[in-house]
């Protein structure tokens, strides 16, 4: 099996979830052979992959053509984190204007695109890996659902259903403080309830997410429907398709 | 004539060097970076203040810790909150968590490969297992002591301005991981004395760091050739600048002078401020300042990790949760400056805040940035002389180079200005 890892708009944190894995890592790369990833090896090489691994965000037209380039190099494409699945942090500039936002700017030498998109906006993705950063358990499970040959079994389900399971007092109801767990993926391990904060959503919006329900509930933590618009736009994944119309 | 290296490898972020040739000399270089900016400060503008440690951690999933400080620290100077003692101890230890797992990645999977002459650590690790091992061993310990106090190495979560959001009963399983790092760090330098390091010295270079009281990391003024400056008179003896070939900005010192962040600096300026064990190693490898070869400062992350560990086994074996782990403030028309020493070095931030808390001004000066105009300086001393350079040879020829350095590209590109040519 031959992969690749590539990075695109992005902070370098979701590749590190590889190195995270260790001595797994050296044992992977036994099996499989890694022909691509410029921040683990100075020998790559481009051919055709049957698993991509792309971290990072298209924000560049360069990167328009790079991502149609690896789709077409590649049998599967996995996307891995915020940046990937949703368009990231940088995608915030999406919902302003972005000459305004930027009037200070007087240099000419990079060629950026206004938008920062998720990578499914150009291509077909066959598999997300969510979070900001992605945990390497995830990583661990795509790797071996591949190497298996059988489908991964990663959350559906939203991060409520953690904290539940792990017996976490709800932070809306016991601190009243804003949560975006109803309607965010699981899969972190319910990290902030855990350290008494509301989640801010790194694992992205669940499918079918049920906004007016959340209104409501913000609303009664006197939380107006604005702010909680801000709170997704801030999500580090609010261009995702399952929420970005909304805002 | 132009030599390129498209795509540097086994460094943090996109980048490409160029080198020009005339009558087959080199001419010119320059390190080309183009990383795409992401707009971070500008993002930050009009939002609340207490996005800043969320947000800004992610313009370097390897160091947002240092991130996570610089800017709370800003966020306290500007509304004038006082950190207990006790926390700001926590503080440290998470940074050293960070110090230690940031230098672990960059001396093993990073940098070591080049000293053994293979392209990756996987290929490391069929010739010598054991020090590979170590490495994980090491770089682990640090990631438990992130993960501990923030939940998760990498975007932890519990850092807030005023303090933690949270934090834990008790830390006293991390005393034995960090034990067996330090043991294994101790072993690795016993290996490291035998590696052959090229004769190279960083010429006419400034070392700029913290001063602490202890070794600096968390806090403290801008220090140089026996001078302190407050954080918040940053900008009036550096100059931060744009080039046209890198989405990155440069730094200098305003009187025009190359300086230079990060290990290095931190070791020629505060040597005697390292733990016993740390400085104990040192001499032993007859390491002492000025230390100016680039390649040995892969020795000195390793003397930091041991330091780290060191202090960070101290902080532990003495933890007792403090009965609040925040310090209730309320946000007012200000500004503030935060600055702390990122793995890679000083790592300033300033912002400007309205009444209600809401960010008017955001600006971030990186540790990469200001150490390109040194790299590009290196790199130059490097291959001024030689003759008859092919475009093959440039990867092995420089690439060990730019490493010394440990770029984080990914930092020093979140904040370039740039003109927009495509609408949509």
């Amino acid at each position: 099996m031959r992969v690749g890892v590539f990075k695109f708009s992005s902070c370098d944190g979701c590749q590190l979830a590889f190195f995270e894995l260790e001595e797994e890592f050296f044992k992977f790369s036994e099996i499989v052979s890694i022909e691509y990833f410029l921040e683990a090896q100075s020998a790559n090489r481009w051919g055709f992959f049957d698993l991509a691994f792309v971290e990072g965000s298209v924000s560049t037209p360069e990167e328009e053509e790079r991502i149609r380039k690896i789709r077409e190099s590649c049998r599967f494409l996995i996307a891995i984190g915020a940046c990937a699945v949703s368009g990231g942090i940088q995608s915030a500039r999406n919902f302003e204007d972005f000459l305004s936002l930027y009037s200070s700017v007087y240099s000419q030498k990079y060629d950026v695109n206004p938008q920062s998109r998720p990578l499914s906006d150009f291509v077909k993705v066959d598999l997300e890996i969510r979070g900001c950063p992605i945990n390497k358990e995830h990583l661990r499970e795509v790797l071996m659902a591949f190497l298996e040959n059988r489908s991964a079994n990663l959350p559906s389900y939203p991060l409520c259903l953690e904290c539940k399971r792990k017996a976490i007092p709800c932070v809306m109801v016991a601190y009243q403080r804003p949560c975006l767990g109803p309607i965010t993926m699981a899969g972190c391990g319910a990290l902030c309830p855990s350290f008494k904060r509301g989640c801010y959503g790194c694992y992205g919006p669940i499918e079918n997410p049920n906004l007016l329900a959340l209104k409501e509930a913000y609303e009664r933590l006197g939380i107006e429907e604005e702010d909680l618009r801000e709170l997704l736009r801030l999500s580090f994944n609010g261009f995702n398709k399952n929420i970005r119309s909304w805002l | 004539m132009r030599l390129r290296l498209s795509a540097l490898t086994r460094v943090e972020g996109e980048g490409a060097l160029e080198v020009y040739l005339e009558d087959g000399k080199p001419k010119a270089l320059r390190l080309s970076i183009y990383e795409p900016p992401r707009f971070i400060e500008g993002i930050l503008k009009g939002k609340p203040y207490h996005l800043i440690p969320d947000i800004t951690a992610r313009i370097c999933g390897i160091c947002p810790v240092a991130y996570q400080m610089s800017g709370v620290q800003a966020i306290e100077d500007a509304f004038g909150v006082e950190v207990p003692k006790e926390i700001e101890k926590i503080r440290r230890l998470m940074y050293f968590g960070e110090w230690i797992q940031s230098h672990a990645l960059h001396v093993f999977f990073l940098h070591l490969p080049d000293f053994y002459g293979v392209p990756s650590l996987v290929e490391m690790s069929k010739v010598d297992k054991e020090i590979v091992m170590a490495g994980m061993e090491i770089k682990r310990a640090g990631s438990l002591i992130i993960q501990s106090l923030g939940g998760r190495t990498s975007h932890p979560v519990s850092v807030v301005a005023g303090g933690f959001s949270h934090l834990p009963e008790d830390l006293s399983h991390l005393i034995e991981p960090i034990g067996l790092a330090l043991e294994k760090s101790l072993w690795v330098m016993e290996r490291l004395k035998g590696l052959k390091f090229p004769d190279f010295e960083l010429k006419d270079i400034v070392f700029v760091s913290l001063w602490e009281e202890e070794y600096p990391i968390l806090k403290g003024d801008i220090y140089f050739e026996g001078q302190r400056i407050r954080p918040s008179s940053f900008k009036e003896i550096f100059e931060e600048f744009e080039v046209p070939y890198s989405t990155a900005k440069h730094a200098k010192l305003r009187d025009g002078r190359v300086y230079l962040v990060g290990p290095l600096a931190r070791f020629n300026n505060a040597f005697e401020k390292l733990s016993s064990l740390a400085k104990e190693m040192a001499l032993r490898l007859g390491l002492v300042p000025p230390l100016k070869n680039p390649y040995k400062s892969l020795l000195v992350r390793m003397l930091e990790i041991i330091h780290s560990l060191e202090r960070s086994l101290d902080i532990v074996k003495g933890y007792k949760r403090p009965e609040k782990s925040l310090v209730e403030f309320r946000p007012k028309r200000s500004e503030g400056f935060g600055v702390s020493e990122a793995p890679r070095g000083v790592l300033w931030h300033n912002y400007a805040f309205d009444e209600e808390g809401r960010i008017l001004k955001a600006d971030i000066v990186p540790p990469t940035a200001q150490n390109l105009p040194a790299m590009e300086l290196s790199l130059w001393e490097h291959i001024k002389g030689l003759e008859n350079m092919r475009e093959e040879d440039l990867q092995d020829m420089a690439e060990p180079m730019i490493r010394n350095f440990d770029p984080c590209i990914s930092c020093a590109t979140h904040f370039l200005r740039v003109r927009i040519k495509n609408r949509p």
